[in-house]
């Protein structure tokens, strides 16, 4: 496929995608502004999430199912709140029964403060759900090392963070995300979690990243509609910035207007 | 008799199948459902028998990030 053609596609697990924004479905105030922000994003999958019903809301999960089939959007749903590899299987297993698709997001907490990955819980799980016949997307950190046994592990997607979930910090290891995306150029490599703004979003895709998963930077603006509609303008800014190939930095001035036939130079 | 359903204790119906348990229960649909962590495929809730202190989850779709 020529990217800088009319079909850059994003493309996982063989499945294409014409957005490259993914879209969380929490935090939202109301259905409505959640539905609104859809339209805004108009983005390539939404995460969902299994839980129990709660009590006296029989018909919430109903309604809620409803309305996100009428989305016509792809579901991804995930694990999160596990933090052990057998709790985040039994998730994930049970989410395929629920939505029927071999798609999940896979997340294994290590810590209860900053919601950190738990590196050695995700490759487990990771491994267990390959085997199964999952197409798994961790959520992970950049650590070159655990991307690279993720890989090994059968993930064909990997999902770093640029920093905490919800905390939208915008990337804190710019360097090693960079590194992560020069050393796996054929991975699809989808920042999960930490990004806070537009710009955010943007700079990750000019580096070359595939795509954004945002759910807080949206929600929880003060008007998530308008947020939603600018995070995919500047996620399209971003990826047709990479594939102009940006020019390099340079350490010293040059002049863009041409010196030859100046006048008045004396 | 009893079995545990979302981490709240139900009588054991008769007969001891997941079905019965759920035609009582009435969950509202979409729903999975996992006995002692093991998933049981949508179509096979007749076959599924329950026994005593079976912990039974009832999962529905919800917001997620």
């Amino acid at each position: 496929m020529d990217k800088r053609g009319g079909e850059d596609q994003l493309i996982l697990y063989g499945q294409s995608f014409p957005s490259r924004l993914l879209l969380g479905t929490a935090r939202y105030d109301s259905p409505s502004l959640l539905a609104d922000a859809i339209r805004a994003a108009a983005p390539a999958m939404l995460t969902l999430s299994v839980r129990r019903q709660v009590s006296g809301s029989n018909h919430s999960g109903q309604s809620f199912w409803n309305f996100v089939r009428e989305t016509g959007r792809a579901i991804l749903p995930n694990t999160a709140g596990c933090f052990t590899a057998s709790g985040a299987i039994t998730t994930a297993c049970i989410a395929r029964e629920l939505f029927e698709t071999n798609l999940i997001k896979l997340e294994v907490i290590g810590d209860e403060v900053n919601l950190q990955p738990d590196p050695y819980g995700l490759v487990e799980a990771a491994a267990e759900l390959v085997r199964r016949g999952f197409q798994v997307l961790p959520h992970c950190t950049e650590d070159w090392v655990l991307c690279r046994r993720l890989m090994d592990a059968g993930c064909e997607v990997l999902m770093p963070w640029a920093a905490p979930i919800g905390t939208g910090q915008g990337p804190r290891n710019p360097r090693a995300l960079r590194e992560l995306r020069e050393r796996a150029p054929e991975v699809p490599l989808i920042v999960d979690a930490g990004l806070g703004l537009p710009s955010h979003a943007c700079q990750v895709m000019e580096w070359g990243f595939d795509g954004v998963l945002l759910n807080t930077a949206v929600s929880r603006a003060l008007d998530p509609v308008h947020m939603a509609g600018a995070f995919a303008n500047a996620v399209r800014a971003g990826r047709s910035a990479f594939l102009a190939g940006p020019m390099i930095a340079q350490d010293t001035a040059a002049p863009s207007t041409p010196e030859l036939g100046r006048p008045f130079t004396t | 008799m009893f079995v545990i359903v979302n981490n709240l204790v139900h009588p054991l119906p008769e007969p001891r199948t997941l079905a019965a348990l759920l035609l009582s229960l009435s969950p509202a649909a979409p729903f999975a459902v996992a006995r002692n962590s093991e998933v049981i495929p949508r179509g096979t809730y007749e076959q599924c028998h329950i026994e005593s202190g079976d912990r039974i989850d009832i999962v529905h779709p919800a917001a997620g990030g």
